[in-house]
């Protein structure tokens, strides 16, 4: 081995808060290894052996060539052992094929972390064709001090992404003690790394969303694994209304949804709206105010509410009818609610709803379409009833707002590499917007909706989404047209995002739909329909 | 000081015969004073209010005085019907305070929008959020809006 700087105990000069990797315990280093220039917890020592066993299996019998092993292998910290074998491994083990765009993960946090890191002294780099280590001169290890501290937290954060896909591929494969123990391993390293913002902060919910699903593993489709995923409807809409207020998707669905009715209403003097989720109704104090200022005056507005039965007694959709309500009085708008209660969308049929003949018909779908996927193999699909009778009523429009996200494939690994990509992409747009007090709940709303895609399975699932693509020829074959939304929505939308004034949400038309995503990944997408001629279906 | 001393005497002898001072004080007619005031931007009008009682109750009061200040970068005059939809929903002020200001300075920031002019469209915006706001009041019982924090930071309405 060349001379290279004898790392201290207790950290070196130049990495003033690195006591320890874990911050207050002392670690107790492994001595003999601590001599030849390696970092190890004397904790730890059995799993680094467990891993280097797994190196060595896999290198015997890896049919691959290994040899560039030796030549262009970079270390980055050899101090770190465990983590060092870990990354060989995963290259090593090319069973998990990774989208390339998910190593670049969005917007990874420069958070100083000299206090997290075990050494920065030594930075080795693995010679042309030489086993050994060299030394770099004390220049150079300054230099390449400052570029490692952000390298490290990327480094642990690909790690964690490569442990959580290596999970999924251990549990799809049925392989449950294996997905536990890295489940584990996973734990211990988000200690190691910043949970409040990044791919930490994800990384977390996907651990705990994994390990409910493996440790819960004989209840999955019953009540208790997905017993997090739906609380009570009041809680449900409370963490709704604060993911409202902490980021634009909803807003935006309902300024787009709104902009379409109200384009589609024009002339009319009798329109109903049915909205498929009501919750707080907070989409349609905005469509009373444009009605009521409309050139020729406001028409009759029916608005009947759909929304889940409330447990306690309270009439939830009749409180908040009587608010709208209100508010359409106060502005001279004719206004009626009905509220129909149904747990589920599919309970729903159209005699409740009571249309009449004379009345233009809008109807609204924010995010719920995709809970009528559940593949009873039993039964024609309750997506296909539902499309159905609501094509009987002959809406003028119907508003169709979804996830943009393909989360209903029919491998778990799938979905689950699909997820990790989007809702990392969804938590950075939210670290963005930091209204504290919402942010945290939206977040827990983001969680149980991740909760349900990964533990979740048969009628228990009940977020599977699908892109707009999938979406077109699943309404277009049902009897829809698409409406195009037109340049009025996009200049609102484009409008309210500029009111955000956060840089990094944009809006796209996409053939007369409108996505609003993250830095060029659209996250929900905004369509409106009509029911096609009678000679066009084919 | 003598001067001084002389104008002290003339308000003393006359205190209370304002048609004889060769002064006019704006404060005696209230109307030529609101149409002044009506033609103030945000900040100034903010300042007058600190002036003097008088002053004080007109800006929170007359709520007309707000109209002028909500409209006046509109490049047409809002229709007939707006206004009473504006007063249902909590008045110009209000709708000045939590909607116009941080919309037209958030629009005035942005690249996008090189002059201060209203259009249709950020009129129709700010109109709809405030109504979301009004709504919100009312369902959380006059708490406030939680919907516009994305605008501003909390102030006193």
């Amino acid at each position: 081995m060349g001379s290279y700087e004898q790392p201290s105990a207790g950290g070196g000069a130049s990495s003033n808060g690195s006591s320890s990797s874990s911050g207050t315990r002392p670690a107790e280093m492994d001595g003999l290894l601590a001599g030849a220039g390696y970092k190890v917890k004397a904790a730890e020592l059995h799993q680094v052996a467990r891993r280097i066993e797994r190196l060595e299996n896999v290198m015997v019998n890896s049919a691959a060539d290994i040899s560039h092993l030796a030549s262009d292998t970079v270390h980055y910290d050899p101090a770190d052992i465990g983590s060092w074998v870990d990354t060989l491994l995963t290259e090593l083990n090319q069973t998990v094929s990774l989208p390339c765009d998910l190593l670049e993960l969005p917007d990874l946090p420069t958070c100083p972390l000299l206090d997290e890191t075990t050494t920065l002294d030594n930075r080795w780099v693995v010679g042309q064709n030489d086993q050994s280590h060299h030394s770099l001169t004390p220049q150079q290890q300054q230099f390449q001090q400052l570029t490692v501290v952000t390298s490290m937290e990327e480094n642990s954060g690909i790690r964690l992404v490569h442990m959580l896909m290596t999970c999924a591929d251990s549990l799809q494969r049925g392989e449950l003690a294996l997905a536990g123990s890295l489940i584990e391993d996973m734990q211990g390293l988000l200690a190691h790394v910043n949970t409040s913002c990044g791919i930490g902060k994800v990384a977390g919910y996907f651990i705990d969303a994994l390990s409910r699903r493996i440790f819960a593993a004989g209840t999955i489709g019953t009540g208790s694994s997905s017993s997090y995923c739906t609380g009570s409807p009041s809680e449900d809409e409370v963490l709704y209304h604060h993911y409202y207020e902490a980021c634009p998707y909803l807003k935006f669905a309902h300024f787009t949804a709104n902009q379409a009715i109200l384009e589609a209403f024009n002339g009319h003097d009798c329109v109903h709206v049915i909205d498929f989720n009501l919750m707080h109704g907070l989409q349609w104090p905005a469509l009373i105010q444009a009605l009521a200022l409309r050139p020729g005056g406001p028409p009759l507005l029916r608005l009947t509410g759909i929304g889940p039965p409330s447990p306690d007694g309270r009439d939830t959709l009749r409180e908040i009818g009587l608010k709208l309500a209100e508010l359409a009085r106060s502005v001279n708008v004719r206004f009626a609610f009905r509220g129909v209660a149904a747990s589920r969308l599919e309970d729903v049929k159209p005699w409740m709803l009571q249309v009449s003949p004379k009345e233009a018909v809008a109807v609204n779908s924010i995010m719920q379409l995709h809970r009528l996927l559940g593949s009873d193999p039993t039964r024609e699909p309750a997506i296909q009833s539902v499309l159905t009778w609501i094509r009987s009523l002959n809406p003028k429009i119907m508003t169709v707002v979804e996830q943009e996200a393909n989360h209903n494939q029919p491998r778990f690994l799938d979905r689950f590499t699909e997820a990790l990509y989007y809702y990392s992409t969804m938590f950075d747009s939210l670290e963005a917007c930091s209204l504290q007090p919402d942010k945290a709940l939206a977040e827990i709303y983001i969680q149980k909706e991740i909760c349900n895609v990964v533990c979740c399975e048969g009628s228990a699932r009940l977020e599977r989404h699908e892109p707009l693509a999938k979406w077109r020829d699943r309404l277009t074959e049902a009897g829809f047209r698409a409406l195009h939304l037109g340049s009025n929505a996009f200049k609102q939308a484009s409008m309210l995002l500029t009111l955000f004034s956060v840089e990094g949400y944009c809006v796209e038309e996409n053939e007369g739909c409108l996505t609003l995503g993250w830095h060029s990944r659209p996250l929900i997408a905004a369509s409106a329909w009509q029911a096609a001629p009678e000679y066009e279906v084919a | 000081m003598v001067h001084h001393h002389e104008s002290s005497e003339e308000a003393e002898k006359d205190p209370q015969e304002p048609s004889k001072r060769p002064k006019f004080s704006i404060n005696d007619d209230v109307d030529i004073l609101r149409e002044i005031l009506k033609r103030l931007d945000g900040p100034s009008l903010g300042v007058a209010s600190c002036v003097c009682r008088l002053w004080c109750s007109l800006t929170r009061n007359d709520d007309s005085l707000w109209e002028h200040l909500c409209f006046r970068h509109v490049s047409s005059p809002p229709p007939p019907s707006v206004r009473p939809v504006v007063v249902a929903l909590g008045g110009y002020k209000r709708l000045y305070m939590v909607c116009v200001r941080p919309v037209l300075s958030r629009l005035g920031d942005s690249d996008r929008v090189r002059k201060r002019v209203w259009t249709r469209h950020a009129v129709q915006l700010s109109l709809s959020l405030f109504c979301i706001d009004s709504y919100e009041r009312r369902l959380s019982g006059d708490a406030s809006a939680s919907s516009l924090m994305f605008l501003c930071n909390p102030i006193n309405v």
